[in-house]
């Protein structure tokens, strides 16, 4: 596709003369050579654009590739403003499977497979389902602070950060579904709330402590939930549920990890600091602190009610333990993958890691 | 496209689920943890039958599990509606009743059963039902999500036409100033979504999707500047845009500059580029943009008008006196030769129609002084276009 040009010169020369200013359009004619090159190469919004700058001079919300203009306020006042601060690898792919695997809660969740549990099974299934609506949008509110804070020359990130806040949105909505579809209701709130004053994926203000909580460690907690929600579920609703949240989940914890490993990679420096993020996380992990790990010993709601839906009912919720105790085994273990995928497996290695979790890890082996 | 870089090694991850249409969950994850299980239960020991105590009656399962009958409404059962379970249908009994105004600093669901001294988690600053609510907001939401399109898979890319070099410049110039209008908007409600009480879901969910929607547009609008031989064109003059993200008062303040002074300028252009498209692309990219547009000012209009009327008159006042620095703004802009200059190409068809083209877009610009009156008088803000900054009034006159 390439544009025709036309007797332009001529025609602009009239239009002046007939009072209009045409310069910009001048400046966009001088700007035209290479500027289809972007996207030559990739139809979606290309990666390796020419245009991206490790600093980020914009403060004026313009499009990145866009000619700014002298003389404008500089109301943005973008936090972050530096590509070593966020970026990652992978981000458009994300955002664009995000986009393609959008879906309906109201309609693609097969409601009508619901039937009537046992009280006890309902009320766990709804206690589940009351920590999942209390938490999920965690995961929109904070990203979405971020968003407003960083420069749109990295747009890349910007719009993934923007499709988790709407899988966030989705996925309250639809355990708030669950719990009100079938005869239970919600529960009771959790309880499992620190760190208020700081140190959480609610108050951190850097960019690659929150992902590095919230993408790798809370959402990787869920996501091995979520992915063994066949074992939770009792009706082809609740394992439609299950999938589609853990599909979503996947997505949000591998821009965690492909941040992570851009991080490693681009900013040595600051590994130590990752590390000091993670010890936080990873006593989160252990202990349910937060609520970021419902599988935790010590979330006694959501375990309880795991136990219940694992085992098969309240009076089986031991034998429902024993198959958490293997599921909070696999949580570290799928963990300590990811930390391998980032390159921050050192940490297992060199003693540094949770000693709870490794021992989880040692037991699982 | 699947993600596997999420740190799971796909290799280890055993035979696929037949009942997972994406490929991506596997069955062998349950099967592990039911063998790990397996392996380890072991039986338990037998017991003494001598001198054995008279067992305990097994206790029931709210003895044991004292939190089930923590629930202020057991029994609930949403219907199940011709178009599925939606958020209207599970608006029912006390998880339907709307607080006029939530204490509530956790991110308590609306509905469920407290639990006392939680501490709270931030201070939030809209907590009132009439500085967010609009009754339209979970329908709207449910819309948004049924509606929902893909701009590199739902738009015939490779069929756009090559154009004029002027035309086509002017075409990336209107997609450039969208794109920012774009950028602005997401910024804007970030800035708000995280402050908003979680009393009120349903405003919030539906935030989320304007948010989303933005981010389409603004890949859409990108894209379209640099798809047909442009390139992006000059930045926005950032008046309004400054003016919504420098709004610290309160979610309707914001609202009213979100809306009512710029959506309904984003509309317009939205349906200026779908009526004048020279080609079956542009046409559909502005349409199915205008959609989306259209929601989201329903809902801004939905709550503007409970929010004026649920506070009164007074509050009516103080938004229409906060209008004069934004007409100021809207004034600026419309000044701008910018946008303006490359709409009257698009409508004229080349740079010689420029003439004839202004005609259409002085149309435009006339038509959005008026319907931004309009706006502001159909959701309760006593305004004249008697009473119009002077440079609006040139406009609409």
């Amino acid at each position: 596709m390439t544009i025709l040009q036309d007797r332009a010169t001529a025609e602009m020369e009239e239009a002046v003369q007939n009072g209009f200013d045409l310069s910009w359009l001048q400046q966009l004619k001088q700007q035209i050579p290479g500027a289809a090159d972007e996207l030559s190469n990739d139809p979606t919004l290309a990666e390796n654009t020419p245009d991206l700058l490790d600093e980020s001079p914009n403060q004026t919300q313009r499009t990145r590739g866009a000619l700014p203009r002298h003389g404008i306020p500089q109301y943005s006042a973008y936090t972050f403003r530096d590509q070593k601060e966020v970026w990652g690898y992978n981000l458009t792919k994300l955002y664009q499977e995000a986009v393609s695997r959008q879906w309906s809660s109201a309609t693609d969740i097969p409601w009508e497979t619901m039937r009537p549990l046992p009280d006890d099974i309902e009320a766990a299934q709804c206690q589940l389902a009351t920590f999942f609506a209390q938490v999920e949008f965690v995961a929109a509110d904070v990203p979405g602070r971020f968003i407003s804070q960083m420069s749109p020359d990295y747009h890349e990130v910007r719009m993934f950060l923007l499709t988790q806040v709407m899988d966030e949105s989705r996925h309250m909505e639809v355990f708030r579904k669950r719990a009100l579809s079938n005869g239970g209701g919600l529960m009771r709130m959790i309880d499992s709330v620190s760190d208020v004053t700081g140190g959480s994926t609610d108050n951190a203000r850097e960019f690659t402590e929150m992902s590095s909580r919230l993408h790798i460690v809370g959402e990787g907690n869920v996501l091995t939930l979520f992915r063994l929600g066949e074992l939770m579920a009792y009706n082809e609703a609740e394992k439609a549920i299950y999938r589609r949240a853990a599909q979503d989940e996947a997505r949000h914890v591998a821009f965690g990890v492909l941040h992570a490993r851009y991080m490693n990679e681009c900013t040595p420096e600051r590994r130590e600091e990752i590390h000091a993020y993670l010890d936080e996380a990873e006593d989160r992990q252990a202990t349910g602190n937060g609520g970021e790990n419902p599988a935790a010993r010590s979330a006694n709601l959501t375990a309880d009610s795991l136990a219940i839906l694992l085992g098969g009912g309240a009076d089986k919720a031991d034998e429902g333990k024993k198959i958490l105790a293997a599921i909070r085994q696999r949580q570290v273990k799928e963990y300590f993958q990811r930390l391998k995928s980032c390159g921050f497996d050192d940490r297992i290695e060199n003693g540094r890691v949770n000693p709870a979790l490794l021992e989880a890890y040692k037991a699982a082996a | 496209m699947t993600t596997q870089n999420d740190g799971q090694d796909p290799t280890d991850a055993g035979p696929l689920d037949e009942s997972d249409p994406t490929g991506r969950y596997r069955s062998s994850a349950a099967e592990t943890v039911q063998q790990n299980v397996a392996e380890n239960d072991t039986a338990p020991d037998e017991p003494d039958p001598v001198g054995e105590p008279t067992p305990e009656p097994p206790q029931s399962p709210t003895e044991q599990f004292p939190w089930m009958k923590d629930t202020r409404e057991w029994g609930v059962r949403a219907p199940l509606t011709p178009h599925g379970l939606t958020i209207e249908s599970i608006a029912v009994g006390v998880y339907g009743e709307i607080p006029d105004e939530s204490r509530e600093m956790t991110r308590m669901p609306r509905g469920s059963f407290a639990t006392p001294g939680i501490p709270r988690l931030d201070n939030y600053s809209v907590n009132r039902k009439d500085e967010l609510w609009s009754d339209n907001a979970a329908t709207l939401y449910e819309e948004a999500i049924q509606r929902r399109w893909n701009a590199m898979q739902d738009i015939d890319w490779d069929a756009l036409p090559d154009a004029p070099e002027g035309f086509e410049l002017a075409w990336c110039q209107l997609c450039t100033e969208l794109g920012q209008h774009a950028t602005a908007e997401i910024d804007t409600i970030g800035l708000w979504l995280h402050r908003m009480n979680y009393a009120y879901i349903e405003p919030k969910m539906f935030l989320a999707t304007q948010e989303f929607d933005s981010a389409r547009h603004f890949e859409v609008m990108r894209h379209r500047a640099l798809c047909n031989g442009g390139g992006l064109g000059l930045e926005s003059p950032g008046m309004m845009n400054r003016r919504m993200v420098e709004t610290r008062a309160g979610w309707p303040e914001v609202a009213v500059s979100l809306y009512i002074a710029r959506a309904t300028l984003t509309m317009l252009l939205y349906r200026f580029g779908a009526h004048f498209a020279s080609n079956a692309v542009d046409r559909r990219i502005f349409g199915l943009c205008l959609q989306d547009k259209a929601r989201h000012m329903a809902y801004g209009m939905g709550m503007l008008k409970l929010t004026i009327a649920v506070k009164g008159a007074d509050f009516g006042t103080s938004l229409r006196r906060i209008l004069g620095s934004i007409e100021k703004d809207m004034a600026g802009e419309l000044k701008d030769r910018v946008l303006w200059e490359a709409m009257a190409i698009i409508a004229g068809g080349s740079i010689r129609g420029m003439q004839e083209g202004m005609v259409a877009v002085d149309r435009l610009r006339a038509e959005y002084v008026r319907q931004y009156v309009r706006r502001l008088q159909y959701v309760g803000i006593d305004k004249q276009e008697t009473a119009l900054h002077p440079d609006l009034a040139v406009v609409v006159q």
